[in-house]
């Protein structure tokens, strides 16, 4: 795993060089991790695909953005992912400010346990979700892994609206006092 | 919010950066917020926070392989369609990045933007560099077409300093820099490239702009700070 990501780091860092090679080694290591984001978010094939090309399209014209050493390689090509699904998804025009923000991320604080965000981070995640009710942890993944909507979470969860937003938001802060544990 | 009234503070402010991160926010909160981000460095730490802890839940994205058409209808957005405006598309992207970037610059060898060519191999030639230099607002972009044998300088931004003008050069190797000629900062302009400095463009040209006296560098080498410099690789 952990030569994986430096290969991953390497192959982002050779695009950015315009390298086409390793765009092709890159795609090839890691489009069904991304297809897997778009399908999951998007819950269409057609859209899924045609999601996963743009995002290609915009990882090679922004490699040069992943800072090695901070995001994991993986979850920052995930983050690109993500975040164009969520934009097709709220069928909002392309949010290029907030890729840039994503991109951003990396240099964006001396947070040296960024660079670990693999295993530990899972467990980590993990573990904090299990000690909010069971309900609400599934709210957090649904938004993350899903991209759904506070609407959308209020109607799964059968609660009105605003007592979703609450439930949320009450359950980011523990999370956020147990992530930080 | 009432039934919030308990979130204040950092503690708001940190909730509101993980729903950004999660998506959850309205269209008009969600730009709201991206301006606050932008000039909030404690923010960004923050959502830097979360992206990174709610990364750790990736791993549920389960794999599942790529449908075949994919790749192919990338390689020709990619590759193949790169004469026809595909550069021009970059550009608005060269602009986005800026934002973040000091300077930029970038320099396009062998493109024929009026002519579509089918041959991928063709754009073997073509080259791309990115140009930037710490605590210099100067962003340009430079095209080069081999048939005309000019370098198009766009000015992205960038002011013309009083007393002063702005010089490029072109560096091959470990050679002297070879003056290019004045460029003027705010306009589009077209630079002839002369014969001496022809023989050193390729992959791995470096092309700077300084800052000089009126009328450029008056020893022939650049005397003043460097404002955007870069290497051209191919693309």
């Amino acid at each position: 795993m952990g030569s994986d990501t430096a290969e991953i780091a390497d192959l982002i860092a050779r695009c950015a060089l315009r390298d086409r090679g390793a765009f092709r080694d890159l795609y090839g290591r890691t489009s069904a991790k991304l297809y897997g984001v778009t399908l999951r978010i998007l819950k269409d094939r057609s859209e899924a695909e045609e999601a996963l090309q743009e995002v290609y399209v915009k990882i090679w014209q922004r490699a040069d953005r992943y800072v090695p050493g901070g995001f994991s390689p993986i979850s920052w090509l995930v983050a690109v992912a993500r975040n164009h699904s969520l934009d097709v998804l709220r069928a909002r025009k392309p949010r290029s400010d907030d890729i840039d923000l994503a991109l951003d991320v990396a240099d964006a604080g001396p947070n040296p346990e960024q660079a670990a965000v693999d295993s530990g981070e899972r467990s980590r995640i993990d573990n904090c979700l299990g000690q909010l009710d069971g309900e609400k942890a599934d709210a957090v993944r649904g938004a993350y892994l899903d991209g759904f909507s506070y609407e959308e979470l209020a109607a799964r969860h059968k609660v009105p609206l605003n007592t979703m937003r609450t439930w949320l938001r009450r359950s980011l802060m523990k999370l956020r006092e147990c992530l930080s544990a | 919010m009432s039934e919030d009234g308990d979130i204040s503070g950092m503690d708001e402010d940190s909730v509101r950066v993980a729903e950004y991160a999660l998506g959850l926010l309205t269209p008009d909160e969600h730009t709201a917020m991206g301006t606050r981000l932008r000039t909030d460095r404690l923010l960004r730490t923050e959502l830097g926070f979360w992206r990174s802890r709610l990364a750790g839940l990736d791993t549920q994205f389960a794999e599942t392989p790529a449908p075949a058409g994919v790749w192919p209808r990338l390689e020709r957005r990619l590759f193949a369609d790169t004469a026809r405006g595909g550069w021009w598309n970059s550009l608005a992207l060269w602009r986005g990045l800026s934002a973040a970037a000091a300077a930029v610059a970038v320099i396009a060898i062998g493109v024929n933007i009026a002519t579509p060519r089918p041959d991928p191999n063709a754009f073997a030639a073509q080259l791309v560099a990115a140009l930037s230099a710490q605590g210099s607002n100067v962003q340009v972009v430079a095209l080069y077409n081999a048939q005309t044998g000019q370098v198009r300088l766009t000015t992205i931004s960038g002011e013309a300093v009083p007393d002063k003008d702005y010089e490029l050069w072109a560096i091959e190797g470990a050679n002297a820099p070879k003056s290019m000629g004045v460029i003027p900062i705010n306009q589009r302009v077209d630079v002839p490239v002369k014969s001496d400095v022809l023989a050193g463009f390729g992959p791995g040209v470096t092309l700077a702009i300084t800052l000089e006296p009126k009328g450029g560098s008056p020893t022939g080498g650049p005397t003043g700070p460097v404002v955007a410099a870069g290497k051209a690789t191919p693309i």
